[in-house]
């Protein structure tokens, strides 16, 4: 019950705290005021052509994101207003007309086409724009109004947006490491529990591609790098065959979907079987050494190896705001990554995915197995058996 | 514990919503006595609904579109009476790569039922359901990429209709009452697929049906009252005539020559089935 209120008040701190922010952002509606023109050569914006919403919006937002509260632009052949804006019953309006950050009530006449931004349009009863209609931000809500024009309707708006985001101020260290060190936490939360669910349903081959890592380091690395460099000439070739055979192509979407699904477990197993390699060694470096260990299983390997990987990214996650030595940090974290999933990629490659032990260093060499001890000193009085054969059996070999 | 690896969740859950970029965006012009349209929609990608839309409404959309990579389409041409609808790919050319986020979008388009409508509509990978009964079409063409649409007519088309253009590329489409859109002239042009094209509807005039389709399913639902010819050219293609006998060079209904309304099916098609089923 404890657990479940606190899950409540968790969910609702989530949902709230956005919302919060939200409403803070909401700025009060500008008093109403015209747009003055700017001076020659300043920002213009044409409202002739309002087939192209996004377009202008981003015109919009080049001249008003940056203009703050008191922006200056010219509207060729119409007019600018801030704030809230009404033509009257009795006001005939020739030209354009652009409201920013209020909604323009139309009761009489606008012979053009109508802009506003972060507002509503209401054509009122009996009222007239003779052009198009667009709102940033906003509705248009017809009354009864006729409307000669098309009307379109963006309902949210990024015109000052990016002036918000240039407001807000940079995040503090503290902020970046732990957003960082969530980062590091979710990645590694990620990793550990694909490890849980490799170890809980392919053990062996997981187990098989960590000590082709383990045995086989060097070869595991560049076949890892020359697999990395085939990927894409070998999708190529998929592709460019199955396409040739004509009765192919009917398979190329599942080709493409196989071929990139085993280059994630591929990839992706390497880099956990890397993990469970490190992990393994370390842990039976410290039982050597009479450290007594729990459970030295699989399950632990693999969070050991993890958090070694992960040390190096939290690292860069707590120091990466030092200037110059962030960033070496970042590359050194880069690199390390990098060479470790090439190795584990390699070793799933070397091993076909685990199946295959012949760089797993399991293969006991043939004199080892031999049962000649058996042979050589026969018991007093008890006549030698004969050998059965001269082949010793082997595995795999 | 458990509610701190909950609150993570959560957190992961309510980041990705936030990254979500989906904007809604609307369009509609009024009737102003026009009394004819040339419409032409595009759609790259998401689920279409098309329908009659209100007498005083010229067309209006309404969609939700992924920003980062469409935009939407808008454009009248007063002088032409015609009209663009839809979403664009916002880049130009390149590999494209369909994902959920863009198979999300959702668009609803209508027309009035007052004017005399000529409608192109190009799908491309679509969930699409088309309710064209009700308007008053004059001609349709439809055009489909990767798919899945039911083309409805409900009701009886309120006026003649010329042609009915059906392409498709790897497609599974529906096409459903085209009894009803009182058209002289359906023609299929298909891939890969599954196309079912039902003749059912209100019957006011002999139709003539061309399909051309490369590999896929073809079902021709028809009804018992029309009377029917069939002629084939398959190559591979598999065909029950379903109760249909022997005429010449092709297939034909029992009933075809006291049948006042006859509706002939000329049908390519190399790997496959073509089946024949019958409607009340």
């Amino acid at each position: 019950m404890r657990a479940f209120s606190v899950t409540l008040g968790l969910l609702a701190l989530v949902t709230a705290v956005p919302a919060a922010a939200h409403a803070e952002t909401q700025e009060p509606r500008p008093k109403p005021q015209a747009i003055s023109p700017a001076a020659s050569g300043g920002p213009t914006v044409e409202l002739d052509d309002l087939a192209r919403p996004t377009l202008l919006e981003r015109e919009l937002q080049a001249v008003l994101g940056r203009a703050g509260n008191a922006p200056r632009v010219t509207v060729p052949g119409g007019r600018a207003r801030l704030g809230d804006f009404t033509v009257g019953s009795s006001e005939n309006i020739s030209g354009h007309l652009l409201v920013v950050r209020g909604d323009a009530n139309i009761y009489g006449r606008l012979l053009g086409n109508l802009v506003t931004v972060e507002g509503d349009v209401v054509v009122h009863p009996g009222a007239l724009v003779s052009g198009d209609i667009l709102t940033l931000g906003g509705d248009v809500r017809d009354m009864g109004g006729e409307i000669g024009g098309e009307v379109r309707t963006l309902r949210s708006t990024s015109v000052f947006a990016s002036a918000a985001r240039a407001a807000e101020p940079p995040p503090s260290a503290l902020e970046t490491v732990f957003r960082r060190g969530m980062g590091v936490l979710g990645v590694f939360l990620t990793l550990g529990a694909l490890g849980f669910g490799l170890v809980m349903f392919g053990r062996p081959n997981l187990e098989v591609v960590s000590d082709t890592v383990s045995h086989s380091f060097g070869r595991a690395f560049v076949t890892g790098l020359l697999g990395q460099i085939l990927l894409l000439p070998t999708f190529g070739m998929l592709i460019v065959g199955l396409i040739l055979s004509v009765a192919g192509i009917l398979l190329l979407p599942f080709a493409v979907v196989v071929y990139a699904l085993l280059v994630i477990v591929g990839v992706l197993g390497g880099f956990l079987a890397v993990a469970h390699a490190m992990g393994e060694t370390y842990t039976r470096r410290r039982m050597a050494l009479g450290a007594m260990i729990g459970s030295p299983n699989s399950y632990r390997y693999l969070l050991v190896g993890l958090g070694a990987m992960g040390a190096l990214w939290l690292a860069w996650a707590v120091f990466g705001w030092v200037p110059v030595a962030g960033n070496m940090i970042r590359a050194a974290a880069f690199l390390v990554t990098w060479l470790l999933g090439t190795a584990g990629f390699g070793a799933a490659l070397l091993s076909r995915a685990g199946i295959r032990e012949n760089f797993a260093g399991r293969l006991i060499p043939p004199e080892a197995l031999t049962d000649e001890y058996l042979w050589a000193t026969p018991q007093y009085g008890v006549p030698a058996a004969r050998r059965p054969g001269t082949r010793t059996p082997t595995r795999g070999l | 514990m458990r509610a701190l690896f909950l609150a993570l969740a959560l957190g992961c859950w309510a980041d990705g919503a936030q990254a979500q970029s989906m904007r809604p965006f609307g369009t509609f012009r009024q009737l102003h006595g026009e009394t004819r349209l040339s419409a032409r929609v595009e759609y790259a990608a998401g689920a279409l609904h098309l329908a009659p839309g209100r007498p005083t409404d010229l067309y209006r959309m309404n969609v939700s579109y992924d920003e980062d990579r469409f935009v939407p389409v808008s454009g009248f041409d007063a002088a032409r009476a015609e009209v663009v609808l839809g979403v664009r790919p916002a880049g130009e050319g390149g590999l494209r790569v369909v994902s959920r986020q863009q198979l999300r979008q959702v668009a609803s388009v209508a027309f009035s039922p007052r004017v005399d409508l000529t409608l192109d509509v190009a799908l491309g990978a679509v969930d699409a359901d088309l309710e064209l009964g009700g308007l008053r079409l004059s001609s349709l063409s439809l055009e489909t990429g990767a798919s899945r649409a039911v083309v409805r007519f409900s009701q009886p088309n309120r006026t003649r209709c010329r042609t009915a253009e059906f392409s498709a590329g790897a497609a599974d489409l529906s096409v459903l009452g085209l009894g009803n859109a009182r058209c002289d002239r359906i023609a299929f042009e298909g891939g890969v697929g599954k196309v079912t094209l039902d003749f059912g509807g209100v019957w006011s005039s002999s139709s003539r049906v061309g399909v051309r389709m490369a590999v896929g399913e073809l079902t021709l639902r028809i009804p018992r009252r029309v009377g029917v010819s069939i002629t084939l050219d398959r190559f591979l293609a598999t065909f029950d005539p379903a109760g249909l006998v022997r005429r010449g060079g092709g297939f034909a209904s029992a009933n075809y020559d006291r049948a006042e309304r006859h509706l002939d099916i000329e049908v390519a098609t190399a790997v496959g089935g073509v089946r024949v089923e019958w409607s009340e």
